[in-house]
Formats: structure tokens, sequence, C-alpha cells
């Protein structure tokens, strides 16, 4: 009876620990052959990153407007109205749309858009035993498919920060034209509180969102089984495991990056 | 053809979506769906067991984030003691219905579609049919049941998880303000209608992301390849959607009346 209890507790946390330490493994054999000669993945490089940019950029554009209208945009302009301090929005918008938001957005929508392809089209190549074929032929699954889309996603979340950093504070500008407020005072407090630690703080994060995002969807991928089925459900636990992966390190980088630069967080 | 072909290609599935989703809400407002009451209890049973504590555990890291946030920017301004108010706002008007929103549609959004699927590329709704059972009946209006009857009690908990989780961060973590003051100041910048308006965020929200998954299940072709595609078609449209509807629910509800107490 304690043996059921126990197997019952022990077994699925024992497989979740499991899971995670195969992620590891496969992240370090990722960048050992990524870095280690001969160097077989510019094409798929290329076509991965042109992939995920023409998959993304437009669920992204609305994505961040969206998001950088409603959530800060329209909720601090509506509390900074109230003492008259609507130029503030802009110095607001360092904090909610550089340090938060644009990161996120776009790890969510990476994970969401290219992740799930990216899990859908290896686990398709994994239940037809490509993957085994390719072994068998002599070429090597992690360098000629993971190592591809693990550099292509870094690069591609790290650009697209950018591009959510832009669409989030047009939506921010859009909040303040709502209010009838003129962008002169927006865009001045913007500026004097942005610094260029918030900025690499947020290109190192959204980088390194992407490496988890290629890292959890090419297990997923690799390790589907059991027929149709199969593949939509390692496309399903990719996407969770992204997710709460994603979160979860972002907290942590945050925590430390606030608590290690405490000059960013100086109100000019 | 040429460049009109995408928006063209985009309103038609919009309308076979929308086409599908009327036909799924009209059985389920029709109580037609209740012939199937038991199968609805089965999918409740499912959605509890299976999505819940994942939908409680990104909706706490995230009120873990609006605690933070808030902490070290009213830290900045010069009124720790006031984190209330960004930690009230952040969780419960905005990132407590995105959290839900992105979780359901990760976890309940493409569940429903790997299923489903499934059910299709195996012929099994086929089979269905055959045997005399409406199968968008017996498979789509049940889940919508399902949902509506489970998800409201769900995110009235995952509020509480984020709550809980802000309070950890902000007054055992930082510490810059005492749990009571925290409290006083979290408490009096929501009441019971902004609960509401952020509950109806989450569930037209919830309503959609179970409509799509039904309708890229039900229709999925191609095969196990198809399952895979129609899932990773069905996040993109959810994520858009949970966006969109975040931000016309901010706009509806907070857009013209802040609903803070302050000033006269």
């Amino acid at each position: 009876m304690f043996r059921q209890i126990a197997d019952r507790a022990f077994l699925p946390t024992k497989s979740v620990l499991e899971e995670v330490g195969d992620m590891m493994i496969l992240t370090g054999k990722t960048i050992v052959s990524a870095l280690r000669p001969p160097y077989p993945y510019g094409g798929e490089f290329v076509s991965q990153f042109l992939f995920a940019l023409r998959l993304c950029w437009f669920p992204l554009l609305v994505s961040t407007v969206a998001f950088g209208y409603g959530a800060p945009g329209l909720q601090a302009a509506n509390f900074l109205v109230l003492f008259g301090a609507l130029d503030r929005l802009g110095g607001f918008f360092v904090l909610a749309s550089i340090r938060e938001f644009a990161p996120f957005v776009v790890a969510i929508v990476l994970a969401g858009v290219a992740g799930t392809a990216i899990t859908a089209d290896l686990g398709a190549r994994k239940i037809r035993e490509e993957l085994d074929a390719l072994q068998v032929l002599g070429v090597d699954p992690v360098k000629n498919l993971v190592v591809p889309r693990f550099l292509a996603l870094m690069v591609v979340t790290g650009l697209f920060d950018v591009y959510a950093l832009l669409f989030g504070i047009f939506g921010g500008i859009l909040a303040t034209l709502v209010n009838g407020a003129p962008l002169g005072p927006f865009w001045a407090t913007f500026f004097t509180n942005a610094s260029v630690t918030d900025l690499w703080g947020s290109l190192v994060k959204c980088t390194l969102f992407g490496a988890i995002i290629a890292i959890v969807c090419c297990y997923k991928g690799m390790t589907a089984s059991g027929g149709a089925a199969g593949v939509g459900r390692a496309v399903n636990q990719a996407v969770v495991i992204a997710f709460l992966g994603v979160f979860a390190f972002n907290y942590v980088f945050t925590q430390t990056l606030l608590a290690t630069h405490p000059e960013i967080t100086v109100i000019k | 053809m040429g460049w009109l072909a995408v928006p063209k290609d985009w309103i038609s599935t919009f309308g076979e979506i929308a086409k599908f989703c009327g036909k799924i809400v009209g059985q389920v407002y029709g109580l037609r769906v209740f012939r199937f009451f038991g199968e609805a209890l089965r999918q409740c049973g499912i959605l509890i067991l299976s999505s819940t504590l994942v939908i409680w555990g990104l909706v706490f890291i995230i009120g873990l984030q609006c605690g933070i946030e808030g902490a070290y920017f009213t830290r900045s301004v010069g009124a720790p003691a006031y984190s209330g108010v960004f930690a009230a706002w952040c969780d419960l008007r905005e990132l407590v219905p995105y959290a839900f929103g992105y979780m359901m549609a990760a976890k309940v959004g493409t569940g429903i579609v790997a299923e489903l699927g499934s059910m299709r590329i195996s012929d099994e709704i086929d089979a269905l049919e055959v045997m005399g059972i409406n199968s968008v009946t017996f498979l789509c209006a049940t889940r919508l049941l399902a949902a509506w009857m489970v998800l409201p009690f769900m995110y009235i908990a995952a509020i509480g998880a984020g709550f809980f989780a802000s309070y950890l961060a902000v007054v055992q973590q930082i510490g810059d303000v005492s749990s009571g003051g925290f409290f006083l100041i979290f408490w009096m910048f929501q009441n019971p209608p902004d609960m509401l308006f952020s509950m109806m965020k989450a569930m037209v929200m919830a309503t959609g992301i179970v409509l799509v998954g039904c309708y890229y299940g039900y229709n999925a072709s191609g095969g196990p390849v198809g399952v895979g595609t129609a899932t990773a078609k069905s996040m993109v449209l959810n994520i858009v959607f949970v966006h969109l509807i975040g931000m016309l629910g901010t706009q509806l509800f907070w857009g013209a009346n802040p609903r803070a107490p302050i000033g006269g």
C-alpha cells in the first residue's frame, strides 16, 4: 500500500526530472556540436530563420501593439491622468516595455507560432522514421536539424525583441494620443529614463528565451511517439513546458538584473 | 491571385470558423448538449485533473513578476508603501487574464486539437456519425459546456494564486512594506466589479480558445503530420485572439473610467 502511494507520487516527479535532465543533455550536445567543425548547417539555418520571420511577424505585430496599448498604456495612463502627470507614461514604458513585456510577448508568440511549427515538423519526421533513416545514413540529427533551429531561434528572438519594443511603444503612443496629450513629453521622459543596461538586459533575456524555446520544442519533436495522436500531444506538451520555462527564467533573470543594477530603477 | 490571395484566404477561414462556432454555441444554448451530459461531466473531470495545476502555476509565476516589478518601481518613486496599487492593477486587471489565456491556449486549446485531430485521422469521428451520434454535439459542444462549468471557479482560484504570489514577492521577498500596509492599499484599489470584468475577459478568451481548438481538431486532415500542423495553426490564432481580447476588454471596462479611489 505504501509502495503504491509512493509510486503514485514519485513516478511522475521522476519522469519530470528525467525529462529536464534529457533537455539539459540536449542543450549541451547542441552547443558542443554547434562549435565543433564541420559546419554543415548554414543553409538550414537561413531557411529556418526566414521561416520563423515569415510566420511570426504579423502575429507579433498585432500582439505587441494590443498589449502595449491595453496593459501598460491604458491602465498606467488612467492612473497618471488622475495626478495630471501623463508625461510620465514615457518613463513608465521603459519599465513596462523594455524590461518586461517586449521580451515575454516575443517569447509567447515565438513559442506559440514558430516553436509549435518546429515540434510538428520534427515530430512528423520522427513518426515517419526519417530521423532514424538520417542516422543510418551517418547524418547527425542534432548537428543538422537541432543546431540550425537553435541558432536561428536565438537570433530571431533577439532581433524580434527590438521589433516588439518599437511596436509596444507605438501602443503607448496610441494611449497618449487617445488621452489627447502631446507626444513630446512622452518621448522626453522615455529617453531620459531609458538606459543601455535596460536594453542589453532585454536583448540577452530575449535571446535566452529563444534558446529555451528551441531546445524544448526540438526535444519534444524528436521524442514524439505514438502515431497521429503522438505528434499533437508532443506539440501540446512542448508549448506548455516552453511557457513555464520562459516565465520561470524571466522571473529569475529580471530579479537578478533589478537587484544587481540598482541604477536602472532610478526615476530621472 | 497575387497579394490578395492571403487576406482572402484569412477571411474565408475566419468565416468557416465563425460558422462552425455558431453551430457549437447553438447546440449548447439549444440544450441539445444535455443529451450527452455524462460526457460533459467527464470532460470537466479531465479539465480539472490535467490543466488546473499548470494554469495556476503560470499565474503564480506571473504574480511574482508583477510583485517584483511593482516593488522596485514604487521604491524608485519613493513610495514603497504603495506597491499594492501596482500589484492590484497588474494582477487583477491585466496579467492574470493574459496568463490564464496563454495557458488555456497552450494546454487546453492545443490539447483539444491534438485529441480531436487524431480522432479525425483515425476515422473515429466518421464512426460516431455512422452510429447515429451527432459528432459536433458529442465532441465539441460537450467540451464547451465543460469549459463553462469549470473555468469560472478555476479562474477565481487562479486570481488567488496570483495575489498570493504578489504578496510573497512584495512583502516576504523585497520587504519594503509591511504586510498590513500592503494589503490596505491592495484591497483599496480593487472591488468586486473589477473582478467581474477581469473574469469576463478571461471567459471570453477561454470560450474562443475552446471553439478554435474544436474547429482545428474537427477539421484536421493529412495524416499524423496534419494533426501537428493543425495544432500549430490553432496556436497562432489563439495567441492573436488572446491579445486582442485583452486590449478590447481593457478599453471597454477601464478605458473611460480608471475605477481608482483617487480624487473626487
